[in-house]
Order: C-alpha cells, then structure tokens, then sequence
C-alpha cells in the first residue's frame, strides 16, 4: 500500500496550491503539513451528530485530505523519524498509532490513560514514546504497544501534562509542559525535574528548529519564557503579555528572528527581532475585537504565517499577518496543531 | 470539556412522535399495597410493555424518521416484523454512524435482541460499524460505564475476532479485558468510597441501563451477577433519595428544569418502571426505551421497592459519595461527599457539605415537599452561589481556558455563566444539615464574578409572607417553610429557558412568565447565608403557629469576619456553624471521618467494605462484591 505521505510527494503546482499556503508555485514542498483539526466549531456534545470529518488532516495540491479516521477530539500527531507512516495521534481516548500512514489504527493505550494531549518520539530512540495525560506521563518502550507510569520526581498533584517535547539532540531528553511548571528528564523518564515553577498550566513547549539549545513556552497566567540553555533555566520574555493564557508558539525555521504566539486574548502575536519585541497582526482575521487564536504556525517551506481562529477556520498570510486569507475547505475549524513533516524523513 | 447528550433535545425529538403515552397522561399511580411478587412482577412488566407498546405505536410507515433504534428495539422485544427491522437496519448502518458510546448501548441492545431475528446481512451490517465507526470513550464516568459495557457485550458476542475487525485495532480478548478491567474498576470505586456523579436526575440511565444489559446479557456469571447487584445498589440509592418517586437533591448532576421541576428527569421513568409510584415523563425520559427492552430480565427487589414507596416513617441517612476526577489544579483526584437524607412524609430535606464537587450540574441542597401530582409542580427551596470560573472548569475538564464558559451554553448548559443561575455549586458555600434545618453560609471574594446568593421561591408556593422578623415564610403542600437570608435582598422574576431549533449546538431564549413564574430572591452580597427550617403543617394549629414557633427560635448570626451562625432547630438542636470550621451539634463537631459509605434505617455499608445492606422492616439483602453474592433473607425468622 502506498503511504499518503509518498503519494503527496506527486504534487501538482498551481492557484490552488498558492491558496494552500503551499510553497511558492515553482517550487515543489519539503514538508508535508498534517492538521489536527475539528469541523464542529469546539461545540461537540457528546452524542450528537453533525456529519462533519473531523481528525487529522493532510495538505495535498488539491485541498485537505481527511485522513480516515474520524475522530473530533485529536489533539496533535507525532512521527516515527524512521517511517512517515507510522505516527501518534494524542486523542480524547488515549493514544492511537498507526502502522500505515493513518489507514488503520490501534488505540494502543488502555483504560487508565485518558485524554491525552502530547505524545513525542525520541528521535534517538524511536521505539521510545511518551505521553502526556491529565494525570501524568506514560512511557512506551515498544512503540506504543505496551505503555508504563515514568512519574519519578513529579508531584503526586500537579503532573497534568499538556505537552511533551523531546529534544532532537539528545536521547531520553524530554521536557514536558505541566500545571505547575516544567520538568526534565535526561534519563528516559526514569526521573524527572522542576525546571520552572508556575501556577497554572504551561501551554506549549518548542525547541528552536536553528538552535537546539533554545527552547520557549507559553503558558497560561505566566506569559512566555525562554530557555538558551536547553530548557535548564528559564526567563520571562517581559514583551509578551501575561495576563492571559497564550496557546502555542511557533518558530520560523527559515529565519531565527521569527515567531509567532496565538492567543485567545491577545490575537497574533509576530516577533521579528528573537522575540525582544512583539506585534499584533491579527488584522484581517474574523472575529469581533481581537480574533480568538486558537494556534499559529509558520510555514518551513515558505515562511507563511498561519492562523487557525477557533470555530472560523484557517487563515494563511505571506505578508506576516499585514493581510489574510482564508485556506479553502477548513472554513469553520478549529485546528489544534500544526505538524510539519519533512518529506526526506520526520 | 464535557460533552454529553442533552435528553432535552431527545425529548423534543420524542415529542414528535405525539403519540398519547398512558401512564404520563393518567392520573397519578395509586400507592402500592399488593407486594406479593406476582402482582408486583406482573406491574412491572405491564409498565415495560407500556413504554414498548408505545414506541411500536409511532412508528409512522410514511416517515422514515420515526422508525429509529428505539423503534427497532422495540419491535425486536416483542419479536415482531423481523424482515421489516432487518431492512432497516441495514439501511441505518448504510449511515456514517455518530453519537459515541449513545451509539454503542443502543446497537449492542439490538445486536442481541436481533440474535435470533435479525438476518444475516443487518447482523453483518451491524457488526461492520464496530470496525468502520470510531466512538469516543468520553471524559467521565456515565460515558465509560457506556462505553465499556458495550465493548464488553460486544466482545463477547462475537469472542474471537481479531484486531482489524475493531475500531480500537484491539482483538476481542484484548477489548474484553479491557472493558472488563475498567467496569469493575468501577464499581471497586462506588462500592469502596462512594458513587460519583450520584444520584443523578438524567444520568442514572447512563449507568443503570448499562448494568441490564451487564445482567442480561453478560455470559461470564462474574459480570452478569455483578451488573444485577450494582443494579440493586443503584435502585436502592434511588429509592432512598426520593419523595414519592421524584428525586431530589442533592445531585451530582442535574438541570436547569429538573432542578425546580423536580419529577421532569429520566430518574422518574425509573421510579416509574421499578416502584410504579409517579408518572413516567414525557417520551419515558427518551431513554426508558432502553431499559424497558431489558427490564424482563430484572426483578427489582422487594426491600428496594419498598423503601421506595414508604414515606410513613421518618428517616435520616447519611451517605458517602465522590466528586468527578479532579485532573488539575486540586490536592485531590475526587473529593468525598459527605450527603445527609432526612424524610418525612410531607417533605425530605437533602443536602451534602458544599464546595467544589461536580464542575457543571451539582446541586447542592434542597427541601422538596410532596404534591398530589408532581406534573408541572417546582415542589422545592433553595439557595445558591452563582458561580462560573474557567480556571475551576479546568479542574475537571482537560482545555484550554478560554472558550469554555461560552461554549457551555451550546452544549446544553445555558445557565452555567449567568448572574441569576440556580444551578451548580461554589468553593465558597458550605453547607450543614440538621433533620429538616440546612444552613448555608457564603463567602465569596469581592472581585468573584457574581458576589451574590439566589434563593428559589417556586411559583407553587403560597402565603409567601415577608416577616419583621427577618424570616420569610411560605407554604408548599402539607410543608410549612421558613427562610432566612442573612443578607439584604430584592426579588426578581426567574427567567426559564427555551431551547431554540438549531443544527449546530443548543441555542436558548429567556422566558419571563412574569408573576405567574417563580421568583429569585436575590441577596446581592458576597458575605452570606441562607437558613431554612421546614415542618409538617400537622405539627401545628395553623400557619400563624409555625410562624409563631420560628419567631421564638434562638438565632444569633454574623457576617464579617466570615459568616457564623448560632441557632436551636424547631427540633430543640442547638446548631452552631461557622465558616471554615466544623459545625457543632449540642456542642459536638460534626466529624466527617466517621461517614460511613452509607448509614441510617435502610442502606448501610461500612466505608472500603464493598458491601451493603439494604433493609425495610424485616426484609434484607445484602449485596456482597466480594464474594459476588445476593443474600435475602426476612429478619426475625
């Protein structure tokens, strides 16, 4: 069988590619870009039936491709460096994999683990997996077949973990996002330490795709914080705004001075100066007084910011916010997370 | 955030179906005297048949829409037109398939009732689903018990299919495990430290519905006998916990209609089809159909249904419950419930300590009295902080903060952040229950939200009388009322809420009815307090008595620093109670270590012991899950 990955890398060039937020029309994509996203404005109750596809989603020359399963609630998708298609979709049940690029799926955790929200591969390891749960962090050592409690050194309350990110340079190095700060382990998650303290939950974690010693987070009541020392120590970044939760963070791999934060209350946030100064550029996208961003990304290939506004769809700038427009066929998503996989290997 | 099926919006579908309903539209069921087993069976299982008759009846040949899985269902219970049912089964399952695990117990119920009817293809087309269809587990224990429970039947139905031909990619010993591991989980849980989301006006279906098809159908005895016990606990706890077949509070979940029309809830189909004491609401509570199906295969227990039906006897029980799972932002994964019944005939008064408990639907105390015919009657008193916090939202449910207060509202919840809501429960009310006196105190931060305190005052209330004495005096049925806001107040109207047609989420209009709706006593103060006291109107010579004896009751109370009172009960307690600390009795604390997982004339059951005792009079069952074993006996003989 042909993995959809594979197949994308027969993309046709034109408008509609243009429209995508694809690379420019003359040059074919390094990454594929896979959505974790919802039809159903946020507004699910469970039981109802609203017909919408929901659940991962992959970019391709025509549009986005639903990919199979439909499922409201996945949350993000993480690959096996090894194979684009084996990868890990963190959903309201658990934990599912699939072996061949997303045509059929295990949901490889049990009953004990619920609603998860991050898994990562280590990158050196990759039968190494680990996933975030609202009670703590499960480790696999079998690629997600059989799954254990790695909590050494977190507080009996307090692991809610909202993300896991596992550093690309160093096996069994893992910082995870929780409710009252960030922990790292260096050994695998046999044990694990405070980095930073916060009071409410930290958002999003992510390395620098230029400098692996660099790392930021967002955060719900702390603003955003910055790590140069591979997330050992923190500082707060004191040109972001605090006062309200800010979603996720986002470099922009073709220019270190880039990123991007969304915020349900403060829009989009662009920074192009390392983050030492932040502007609003969220004009243009819906939304009455500052549009509720639910994610941002930034475009590998391109450098076109996106913006997924919750319950409005997905808006695509290739002018740093001044000016949006609207991706064709996610009007009314809300998209979770952004995964970019390049097509020489995850 | 918590998604759930609003039965309100399967009402209104059931509605559609207009067909007269016998037992909702008839007179009140007369008081049960017959309880020798024939009689009680052979009621029981008219009533079943009632509600399968019914869903028969709607079937409308010319509308497709009213030939659904309830109706399929039906028709399989009474085995009839097989041809016709396979057909469409197999044109629904043509559908993609949603509703979760609301999908899963309805088409598990069927796959079996079809075993012996269904044809080869409706079997095969329903059996494909469970590979095509990927139902969510849910984020809380009613969607769980669904879900595993369907998985579990499911996986024994057809026992040796492999991974591929499920939609979790499990084999059928792998999921049957699973399901297996979890519901006992479960009810390790509920039998050890108390049920969460108890008492449940909507959600007892959720869980007892699942645990007939346990019974019925279950081949492994361990869990068949382990769905008809849980059964019996979940009945017994209903039976305990109403007044002449209505539920009242305290509840763990409710809503904005059952809250003050205390008999419109799913949990009065299932007084009305166990005990046959109250009406069935309107569509049987939309998921009646789902137990009647099944309900052949159960005997409610004597013991059970006459605790249930008794009320000449008064009671106080005092039992131990569990708050949903707490994942964030709390020093405990559940917190203890501490939940004190007093009955009498002409009222029960309900309450549990307050706090944080339940994120959305919790109420927290009442006194309800009995009426005649609960239809359309708010047959209850309260009061309540109106709070709404996303960060406390945050505790239960696993989302980002912001867009949950607003999304609420589309997902059936429309009062969960307004000012003049009556529903849901605060960090910053607690409660102490003494027979028929509650007192509420409330200390809300300045900056909260809404620092105020709502009181109800039904529109069945009648010589609602304000008093120079600071009390407020009311009647409702043979209930004398007493309520005492410590705080300055002013009364509005009660807006209701009507739900308008929408396609994407509920939508929701204010209704104001005016002075013929109820009232909210509005006490626009963050340092708070409600006492009420209620009595019997046949403990007094007339309603100036009652008023004469309340007037005469000691009562000292406090605000500022944080709110006290000191008081004796109509009763003769002296009650002591302030803020933050433990209430005295007589001068005794109150120790809630000592709760035992259920105490008082009809259910006991030692905290850990996985073991209760269920009595009325000289009958007894005892429900043992550690040895998986029912025991009755008659004491005495």
């Amino acid at each position: 069988m042909t993995p959809p990955v594979s197949a994308l890398r027969r993309l046709r060039h034109g408008a509609l590619a243009s429209l995508l937020g694809l690379a420019a029309v003359t040059a074919p994509a390094a990454h594929d870009l896979y959505l974790c996203a919802a039809f159903n404005n946020g507004s699910r109750v469970m039981g109802s039936n609203d017909g919408s596809a929901n659940g991962v989603f992959v970019r391709t020359d025509d549009g986005f491709r639903h990919l199979g399963l439909n499922f409201p609630l996945i949350i993000s998708v993480t690959f096996d460096p090894r194979a684009p298609n084996v990868f890990f979709a963190a959903c309201l049940s658990g934990v599912l994999r699939t072996l061949d690029g997303g045509k059929s799926w295990r949901l490889v955790t049990g009953w004990e683990e619920t609603e998860s929200k991050s898994v990562a591969v280590d990158a050196h390891a990759p039968d190494t997996v680990y996933a975030g749960l609202p009670d703590g962090l499960v480790v696999s050592r079998d690629r997600g077949q059989t799954w254990r409690r790695a909590e050494h050194g977190l507080p009996e309350r307090g692991k809610y973990t909202q993300v896991v990110r596992a550093d690309r340079t160093k096996q069994g190095r893992v910082l995870i996002g929780c409710e009252t700060g960030i922990y790292l382990t260096e050994d695998s998650a046999e044990s694990w330490r405070r980095v930073w303290l916060t009071t409410d939950t930290v958002n999003d974690l992510q390395q620098s795709p230029h400098d692996p010693k660099l790392w930021m987070a967002v955060t719900q009541s702390a603003g955003a914080l910055i790590s140069r020392d591979g997330g050992v120590t923190w500082k707060k970044l004191d040109g972001v705004p605090a006062k309200k939760a800010l979603y996720n963070v986002a470099f922009d791999s073709r220019d270190p001075k880039r990123l991007a934060i969304a915020s349900w209350s403060h829009g989009l946030l662009l920074s192009e100066d390392g983050g030492v100064t932040w502007t609003p550029r969220h004009a243009g996208l819906p939304g009455e007084g500052t549009p509720r961003v639910w994610r941002t990304a930034i475009d590998p290939d391109n450098g076109d910011l996106f913006a997924a506004v919750f319950g409005q769809g997905l808006y695509v700038s290739a002018v740093s916010g001044r000016s949006w427009r609207p991706v064709p066929g996610m009007e009314g998503s809300s998209v979770q997370t952004f995964t970019f996989v390049p097509r020489s290997g995850p | 955030m918590q998604r759930l099926l609003s039965l309100l919006s399967l009402c209104g579908a059931l509605a559609t179906m207009a067909q007269a309903q016998p037992a909702t539209t008839s007179p009140v069921p007369p008081p049960i005297t017959d309880f020798a087993t024939d009689a009680r069976r052979t009621a029981y299982l008219a009533r079943a048949d009632e509600v399968l008759q019914w869903y028969v009846d709607s079937i409308k040949p010319d509308n497709p829409a009213t030939f659904n899985s309830g109706q399929i269902a039906a028709k399989l219970a009474r085995r009839e037109d097989a041809a016709a049912v396979s057909a469409r089964v197999i044109e629904l399952m043509s559908r993609p398939q949603s509703q979760d695990m609301f999908w899963m117990f309805p088409w598990t119920a069927i796959s079996f009732l079809g075993r012996d009817q269904l044809t080869p293809e409706a079997k095969a087309a329903i059996r494909g689903q469970w590979k095509t269809y990927f139902p969510m587990r849910g984020d809380t224990e009613n969607h769980w018990a669904m879900y595993y429970t369907s998985l579990y039947l499911m996986t024994e139905l057809y026992p040796d299919d492999p991974a591929e031909t499920w939609f979790t990619g499990k084999s059928s010993a792998e999921n049957r495990a699973e399901a297996r591991d979890y519901l006992i989980h479960w009810m390790d849980l509920a039998t050890t430290i108390g049920q969460g989301e108890f008492n449940p006006t909507h959600y007892i279906g959720e869980y007892a519905i699942p645990m007939l098809y346990l019974a019925t159908w279950a081949k492994d005895p361990e869990m068949k006998i382990r769905g008809w016990m849980k059964l019996d606990w979940l009945l017994a706890d209903l039976a305990e916990n109403t007044l002449d077949g209505v539920l009242r509070g305290p509840n763990a979940r409710t809503d904005d209609t059952s809250v003050i029309q205390r008999w419109l809830a799913l949990s009065s189909y299932f007084s009305w089809q166990c005990f046959g004491n109250t009406p069935p609401p309107p569509g049987y509570g939309g998921f009646g159909v789902w137990f009647a199906i099944a309900a052949a295969n159960y005997e409610v227990p004597e013991v059970v249904q006459r605790i249930a039906v008794d009320r000449q006897e008064d009671f106080l029980q005092r039992d131990l419950k569990r708050s949903r799972r707490r994942w964030r932002y709390s020093d405990e994964l559940m917190a203890l419930v501490y939940k004190t019944n007093y009955v009498r005939r002409d009222y029960a008064v309900g309450s549990y300590q307050g706090g944080m408990t339940d994120p959305i639907q919790a109420h927290v105390w009442d006194v309800t009295w009995a009426v005649p015919d609960p239809r359309g009657v708010h047959n209850t008193m309260f009061s309540a902080h109106p709070y709404a916090s996303a960060r406390a939202m945050q505790m239960y449910f696993t989302e980002l903060p912001d867009h949950m207060l607003e999304l609420l509202s589309s997902q059936g919840k429309p009062s969960y952040d307004v000012p003049d809501k009556i529903l849901g429960c605060s960090p910053y009310e607690q409660v102490y229950q003494d027979l028929d006196t509650v007192i509420a105190l409330y200390d809300i931060p300045a900056d909260d939200r809404y620092p105020r305190v709502n009181g109800f005052f039904s529109k069945d209330l009648v010589n609602v009388t304000t008093d120079p004495s600071g009390w407020i005096f009311a009647q409702g049925g043979n209930t004398y009322l007493a309520y005492r806001p410590l705080a300055p107040f002013h009364w509005e109207h009660l807006l209701g809420y009507k739900q308008l047609p929408s396609t994407g989420g509920y939508k929701w209009e204010r209704v104001d009815r005016g002075e013929k709706g109820d009232k909210l006593l509005v006490s626009p103060h963050a340092k708070n307090g409600t006492i009420v006291q209620a009595a019997s109107a046949t403990e007094f010579r007339d309603f100036s008595a009652f008023q004469a004896a309340i007037r005469a009751l000691p009562l000292e109370f406090t605000l500022s620093p944080t709110p006290a009172v000191k008081m004796r009960t109509l009763r003769g307690r002296e009650i002591s109670f302030a803020y933050g600390q433990a209430p005295k009795v007589n001068g005794k604390k109150v120790d809630y270590a000592k709760w035992k997982l259920f105490e008082g004339p009809h259910l006991n059951a030692e905290r850990g012991s996985r073991k209760l005792t269920i009595t009325h009079g000289r009958l007894e069952r005892v429900l043992d899950f550690n040895t998986l074993t029912i025991t009755d006996r008659v004491r005495g003989n």
